[in-house]
């Protein structure tokens, strides 16, 4: 059995993208999540929101990967918002000291 | 690192694997170890009583310690890993134990307590380095030791006794 990870992208309107993310993201399965972000970091995008209420496990790789995002916020000048973030993630994240970095929504959207 | 699913990756050494509260098995690194890895952890804290959040939490440094190992010390190709995992009950406190034995030629120099304190810089984010910040954040001890041929990890998860004792 091969771990993936499944997403549902819906682009609002030509500036702003929501992706659904489900799975596990791990070293495995991130490589799928940054080939999902990366022509979003190069279009016109002004604000990218990755929905995370299917994820229940994330690894240093996902948060790396989620990184990336932040780091195209701050160079475009557009926003990266994560929302539905379960127990186990957003722990994962305070553990990182990256709560209060990124733009995270409590609301499940 | 192959995709490809193969039996040999899991085998039981000649060791009274039934024991309670110890758990050993012999991984090729691959994405499917990965599974297996998680499903031990999730017996062996599940038999430590700890809870669903600090279970997440081992579970993310056993992950992290496994991928650094196969990315790192194996350069992402098979190599062979030994893990075991038992309960120590020996000393004051109760501890939850997890050893990983790697035959890499590439031995790591660094030190993990020292990665584990270095600063986040958050004005110059990366997105590397956060696996053994996240294994030393979560665990209560972590060590290292380069073998003549290879290298031997733990990584100590203390037992509090309502983690421990409790029905």
């Amino acid at each position: 059995m091969k771990a993936k990870l499944i997403f549902e992208r819906e682009d609002q309107d030509h500036e702003s993208t929501v992706l659904r993310v489900k799975g596990d993201v791990t070293i495995h399965t991130s490589p799928s999540l940054r080939e999902q972000l990366k022509p979003l970091f190069s279009s016109q995008q002004k604000r990218i929101h990755i929905l995370l209420n299917d994820v229940d496990f994330m690894d240093s790789s996902g948060i790396a990967t989620l990184v990336e995002g932040l780091q195209w916020a701050r160079q475009s000048g557009g926003r990266f918002v994560l929302s539905g973030l379960s127990d186990n993630v957003r722990d994962i994240f305070e553990l990182s000291k990256l709560d209060t970095i990124f733009d995270i929504e409590n609301s499940t959207a | 690192m192959t995709d490809k699913p193969n039996i040999q990756d899991v085998a039981f050494p000649t060791s009274p694997c039934s024991q309670v509260g110890k758990l050993q098995l012999q991984l090729n690194c691959n994405s499917d170890c990965l599974h297996v890895l998680r499903s031990i952890v999730t017996v062996m804290c599940a038999r430590a009583h700890i809870s669903k959040l600090r279970s997440n939490r081992v579970a993310v440094a056993i992950d992290e310690l496994f991928a650094n190992i196969a990315e790192h010390a194996y350069g992402g190709k098979p190599g062979k890993v030994e893990f075991e995992s038992h309960i120590d009950d020996s000393g004051e406190a109760s501890q939850l134990i997890f050893d990983f034995r790697d035959y890499a030629a590439l031995n790591w120099a660094g030190c993990m307590q020292e990665v584990a304190t270095q600063p986040i810089d958050h004005e110059n984010l990366t997105p590397g380095g956060l696996g053994l910040k996240l294994i030393c954040s979560v665990a209560d001890a972590c060590e290292h030791h380069i073998l003549a041929d290879g290298n031997h990890w733990r990584l100590i998860f203390k037992l509090s006794t309502g983690d421990h004792h409790e029905s």
